[in-house]
């Protein structure tokens, strides 16, 4: 490969990137041009180029949307957190310490995007009940959305890429990143706590009107409901069989997506044109960028300079991902990181012969948590923000990163010292 | 964006079901559709879904929702008739009064609404309404009778 293909992609490449980042063009509508333009240059031609797209990550994003947007026309998600909010007895504080819990599980079992777009509309009802600002309650929601989808391999896009990678499947993410998600959990709830949560009275009038919720009257359709929770089961089920089945994850995912589609009889079409077909053509057009990449030896070349910083050590390298991971993730869009990164780790498991498995848990770990940073972290972040705007209520910048950059250093912080206990 | 939507939505229908509502969301189509005759505004929209129902309301010169329909072509055809119509009387002189009166009454009939929904009137106020009802009915039919045709494509739905 000529110096000037090198120098062409990594053309190509930087300037999509920055386009991104602006956020001047559409992601999508850039990203798109950008893999096209690989191919019109002669980078790769259009079957290398769609060797380089991971369709078992597009599969378990489609197979998934189409569960949940199933499953939400039943009315489950408002159920759930009207007696949420009903155990809570209408207490603020109690609310959000139980619509975290619901969000980080909702998350580990959704996207963060799904998550948040499921749980705000409730949670604003909650707070236009209350007449209180809802501001202090969806931060929160924020920031568990991010925490619970570390979790698994499922919850959060870069694992999806990560497992997807690697062959590491739903188990090896629940045992590996469940138990510094759960300590990460009791921490941000405790930080919570101790900075505002004791800030949050209302009259007890208000509290009754939380209290009058009928939450049976959000169920639309019951026998949806049972067929949905069925397949949302197996499909659970599904996933943490699936390595020992020898199934890819996305087999799975459309596997519950299509038996769900064949059981409810809800027309596809309509089902279909909710999928977030410009996320999919994202992550497609990432691949290929990414590919093109790998093709001019431009990541071998970012791995070698990663392992001359690091001398090559385990453990600095795992530390250097992490912390750079979280960082990065913080402020950039942390799917178009995890997709460079990932041939980048492949790349120095070949150079130096190294066991890199603790450096996908660190990449895992700082792309997922590093979204809490600031409020352009995560996809979520910019969701709520826009939400709140549009209920009046501003977030800024200062104010979302005065809750978020903190605890995404201490999310952090407990993450070293778990990798450094148990990996090394 | 239609993830933003749906989430509206989502918070619109728990506030709806907690006050008694069944609520049914529906795909569809919103189509706006203008008409600029020398000036003179026609705005219409309508409403497409895959049901096969379509909604269709004028919105100028004055509002009137027109016809709930069972197709497209329905809709394109009362169209056509409407604007044609319109077209006829922009001849006449009293277009200007015309729509003012349009406009009065339907003024009028959100005021009658209010009346009944926000106060208790007697009945014997209501048949003096009733009857001054009848009588303007009348003065239309009159009217009718007096007048020239000017259009004949279709027979009147309402006179």
């Amino acid at each position: 490969m000529g110096l000037n293909n090198v120098l062409m992609v990594v053309l190509i490449f930087v300037t999509t990137y920055i386009i991104i980042i602006s956020e001047k063009i559409n992601r999508t509508s850039i990203a798109l041009f950008g893999a096209v333009l690989l191919m019109i240059f002669n980078i790769m031609n259009q079957e290398e180029a769609i060797n380089h797209i991971d369709f078992n990550t597009i599969g378990l994003l489609i197979g998934m949307m189409i569960i949940v947007n199933i499953m939400k026309r039943s009315g489950i998600f408002t159920y759930v957190a009207i007696r949420a909010a009903k155990m809570a007895k209408g207490d603020p504080w109690k609310i959000i310490v139980v619509f975290s819990i619901i969000t980080a599980l909702f998350s580990a079992l959704l996207d963060n995007v799904t998550t948040i777009l499921l749980v705000v509309p409730v949670t604003l009802v909650i707070t236009d009940t209350l007449e209180m600002n809802p501001t202090p309650f969806l931060i929160p929601m924020v920031l568990f959305a991010n925490i619970g989808g570390t979790a698994t391999l499922i919850g959060d896009p870069p694992n999806i890429m990560i497992g997807s990678a690697t062959g590491l499947g739903f188990t090896d993410f629940l045992f590996n990143l469940g138990p510094v998600v759960l300590v990460i959990f009791i921490a941000t709830i405790l930080i919570l706590k101790h900075t505002g949560g004791n800030d949050f009275n209302t009259a007890e009038e208000k509290k009754k009107k939380i209290m009058a919720f009928d939450e049976n009257l959000a169920i639309k359709d019951f026998v949806l409901l049972k067929k949905s929770l069925f397949v949302l089961a197996m499909t659970i089920i599904g996933f943490m069989l699936h390595q020992s089945l020898g199934y890819e994850s996305a087999t799975i995912a459309l596997l519950g997506a299509s038996l769900l589609l064949v059981i409810s009889q809800i027309d596809p079409e309509e089902v279909l044109l909710e999928i977030e077909w410009p996320t999919i053509f994202f992550f497609v057009a990432l691949f290929i960028l990414v590919g093109g990449l790998q093709e001019v030896g431009v990541i071998d070349f970012l791995a070698l300079k990663l392992l001359a910083v690091t001398n090559g050590n385990l453990f600095a390298t795992t530390m250097f991902i992490l912390w750079g991971s979280a960082i990065a993730s913080a402020f950039l869009d942390n799917i178009p990181f995890v997709a460079t990164m990932i041939p980048l780790i492949k790349s120095i498991a070949v150079i130096a012969s190294l066991n890199v498995t603790p450096l996908w848990w660190a990449l895992a770990l700082g792309a997922c948590l590093g979204g809490n940073g600031t409020l352009i972290g995560a996809s979520a972040n910019v969701i709520v923000g826009g939400m709140l705007e549009k209920h009046g209520y501003k977030l800024s910048f200062a104010k979302y990163m005065k809750s978020g950059f903190p605890i995404m250093l201490v999310s952090i912080s407990i993450s070293s010292v778990y990798l450094a206990v148990f990996y090394f | 964006m239609s993830r933003f939507v749906d989430a509206e939505i989502m918070q619109h229908t728990m506030k709806l079901q907690q006050m008694g509502a069944k609520v049914q969301v529906i795909n569809s189509k919103l189509c706006y559709v203008n008409f600029d005759i020398s000036g003179f505004k026609i705005q219409y929209v309508y409403n497409v879904n895959k049901k096969g129902n379509y909604f269709l309301e004028r919105i100028k010169p004055y509002s009137l929702p027109i016809k709930e329909c069972e197709s497209e072509q329905d809709i394109i055809d009362i169209i056509e008739v409407d604007v044609e119509q319109f077209k006829s009387a922009l001849k006449s002189h009293n277009i200007e009064g015309f729509i003012n009166i349009s406009r009065t009454l339907n003024m009028t009939l959100k005021k009658f609404e209010d009346l009944f929904l926000y106060y208790n009137i007697p009945g014997k106020e209501i048949d003096n309404i009733v009857e001054k009802l009848e009588a303007f009915e009348k003065e239309i039919d009159d009217l009718k009778m007096k007048s020239e045709r000017l259009y004949f494509k279709k027979e009147p739905e309402n006179l």
